[in-house]
């Protein structure tokens, strides 16, 4: 049984189809990546998987389980966990509380344990604290625990944002272009942390992405869209010889 | 250790004013003034929770505030007094002393479920649509409560002094101060216990990106109605506390200038800040008392010097032209407070040898 199974997925806004009869499977502990030019639908595939929008039909499973029409907090609860290609982190909280505030779906407690201390609130505040000292410690962002991630250089909040997506405890991580805005040297560093995090993690990793050094050497399987449809699927050498992603990426008029 | 020497601390000055209180040591007006400090301190504190730690701007919070202090006086005239409106008391007035927590705890849950008008409401809505709708929260309750004619409708509703004799003829303790005093400190330890705590730091993260903390695993929804609740539970407690240290309570008394005063006290103490808050509930309550004193006074020093005309006074009307103006004074120059969304530990570092605040 594969770990995410999409099929006939078509998304419509209005009059826009910005997705139509998209299928994917994705296995166990696989690294895969969804590649395709800008407006294509690819952070759409993302938002519907992990329930920003409900799809207009199709289905998704997670696990074996239908997700679709799920709210987002209850498919994190799953194990999908994502990154955003604009870093979204809660800037006035400390790395740490990013981190221990994305472990919300699993504290088992509520407003009144909260206020009355009790003794499921201490269990589960030393779990999520030891638990978020664990992650930080991992993704090397012990020493800035503390500070506010606004105040970070902009290739560590990426690493914040992975750390938090990785302390939801996912069986299933989506990047959203976790390369955007890094340079060359960040994106080797990038390519050696989600390779060990893979492995460490034993997840499934689905990314999307524009560099294609970063699909290429990660991922053993991509999945290419371009006007919400599947134009090609297969492994990094077929893609790159394949024409008709050639044609959608350079345009059908050269030579 | 240290934090332990800060709540020793509190606990004597708490003693200290009970006692000093109970010798005749405070005149009735300085009492009054001190017991309006902690009612304004739950106040504005519980106002925080909303507009400051989850970024909503809630402007009709003294409509919570209307409800509770309603539905505390009802719960006291029926539990404690003979009326007219609930006939023999529910149970022995000797009981009162040791039932008023009830009275509150009642009031409380009355305004947490009237805070659901906006609650729920904010699973749609947000910033400025949804502090139109607060407004509306405020002015719907007191339209409510001023057209039920069997508590008093427009003329108020009074009864609650009953209450307040029933406990001193039990043993003469000065009964409101010491309930003031135990409800700021509750309200103060469930706030504090609530942000510092990651299932109320999910709180913040509405505030400051709702997308991530959906998809992050916060429940936004769950985290919107728990933060509404309490907040206006709160502000119910505050309510129950003012109508028992009145006597007397008025529909009108609560009604968009109340709200004013709070938005002052939140904005002057600076959003997301318990301790800030605090102080800015403290000084707030301080001023408008020092008004009474200082508009008359200045009214006779402008007539003296002839600066002012013989037939214009100025009156106590001005202290609504002065408290907005302090809105926009702040807005304008600090929109974020005086302490931020810092707590007064993080201002200055040296109070760290004394208190820590996580």
């Amino acid at each position: 049984m594969s770990l995410l199974e999409i099929r006939g997925l078509t998304q419509r806004f209005g009059g826009l189809q910005a997705l139509s009869n998209f299928s994917a499977s994705l296995e166990e502990h696989g690294l895969a990546a969804l590649i395709g030019p800008n407006g294509a639908g690819k952070t759409t595939v993302f938002n519907v998987v992990s329930g920003f929008y409900a799809p207009t039909e199709g289905s998704i499973f997670l696990n074996g389980k239908p997700i679709q029409g799920m709210k987002p907090h209850q498919i994190t609860a799953l194990g999908l966990a994502r990154t955003f290609q604009n870093i979204r982190l809660w800037n006035e909280l400390s790395v740490l509380d990013n981190i221990r505030v994305a472990q919300h779906h699993w504290l088992g407690y509520g407003f009144l344990s909260a206020v009355l201390r009790s003794g499921r609130y201490m269990a589960a505040e030393k779990r999520v604290e030891s638990k978020s000292r664990e992650v930080l410690e991992i993704m090397g962002l012990a020493e800035h625990a503390a500070e506010l991630p606004r105040n970070l250089p902009y290739g560590v909040q990426r690493r914040v944002e992975l750390a938090r997506a990785i302390s939801t405890n996912p069986r299933l991580l989506l990047l959203d272009e976790p390369a955007a805005g890094l340079n060359s040297a960040d994106v080797d560093g990038l390519i050696r942390l989600i390779r060990w995090i893979h492995e460490e993690f034993k997840i499934c990793i689905w990314m999307i992405e524009h560099q294609m050094k970063v699909v290429t050497s990660l991922c053993r399987w991509i999945t290419v869209i371009d006007f919400g449809r599947i134009i090609a699927e297969g492994g990094p050498r077929e893609i790159q010889n394949n024409p008709e992603v050639i044609k959608a990426y350079l345009g059908d008029d050269t030579l | 250790m240290r934090s332990r020497a800060v709540n020793l601390f509190f606990l004597f000055s708490a003693l200290g004013l009970v006692v000093a209180a109970q010798a005749g040591l405070l005149d009735n007006y300085i009492l009054t003034v001190l017991m309006f400090m902690g009612i304004n301190c739950i106040f504005a504190a519980s106002l925080n929770l909303v507009n400051g730690y989850m970024g909503e701007f809630s402007c009709g919070h003294g409509g919570f505030m209307c409800v509770g202090a309603y539905a505390g006086s009802l719960l006291s005239v029926a539990f404690f007094t003979n009326s007219k409106l609930f006939g023999a008391p529910i149970f022995a007035p000797e009981l009162a002393p040791l039932l008023f927590p009830l009275v509150l705890l009642g009031a409380g849950l009355a305004a947490a479920l009237f805070g659901l008008i906006v609650a729920l409401p904010s699973f749609h809505t947000r910033d400025d649509y949804l502090a139109i709708i607060t407004i509306a929260a405020n002015y719907i309750i007191i339209s409510i409560v001023e057209n039920i004619d069997a508590i008093g409708g427009p003329r108020g509703f009074s009864g609650m002094k009953r209450s307040v004799a029933a406990m001193n003829d039990v043993l003469e303790l000065p009964w409101m101060l010491i309930w003031v005093i135990l409800g700021t400190f509750v309200c103060t330890l469930i706030l504090y216990r609530l942000v510092t705590s990651t299932y109320g730091k999910g709180i913040p993260a509405v505030c400051q990106n709702e997308v991530a903390a959906e998809i992050m695993g916060v429940n936004t929804n769950r985290v919107k109605i728990m933060a509404f609740m309490v907040s206006s539970g709160l502000a119910g407690l505050a309510g129950a506390l003012y109508a028992h240290v009145y006597g007397y309570v008025n529909a009108q008394a609560f009604n968009i200038l109340k709200s004013t005063e709070g938005l002052v006290m939140v904005y002057l103490g600076g959003m997301g800040s318990l301790s800030g808050v605090m102080l800015a509930a403290v000084a707030f309550t301080l001023l408008v008392e020092a008004l009474r004193f200082i508009i008359p006074a200045l009214n006779d020093i402008l007539h003296v010097s002839g600066l002012l005309p013989a037939d214009f006074e100025i009156s106590q009307i001005w202290k609504w032209v002065l408290i907005p103006f302090i809105l926009i004074l702040l807005m304008q120059f600090r929109p974020e407070g005086l302490l931020g969304n810092r707590e007064l530990t993080q201002a200055f570092p040296r109070l760290r040898r004394w208190v820590s605040f996580k």
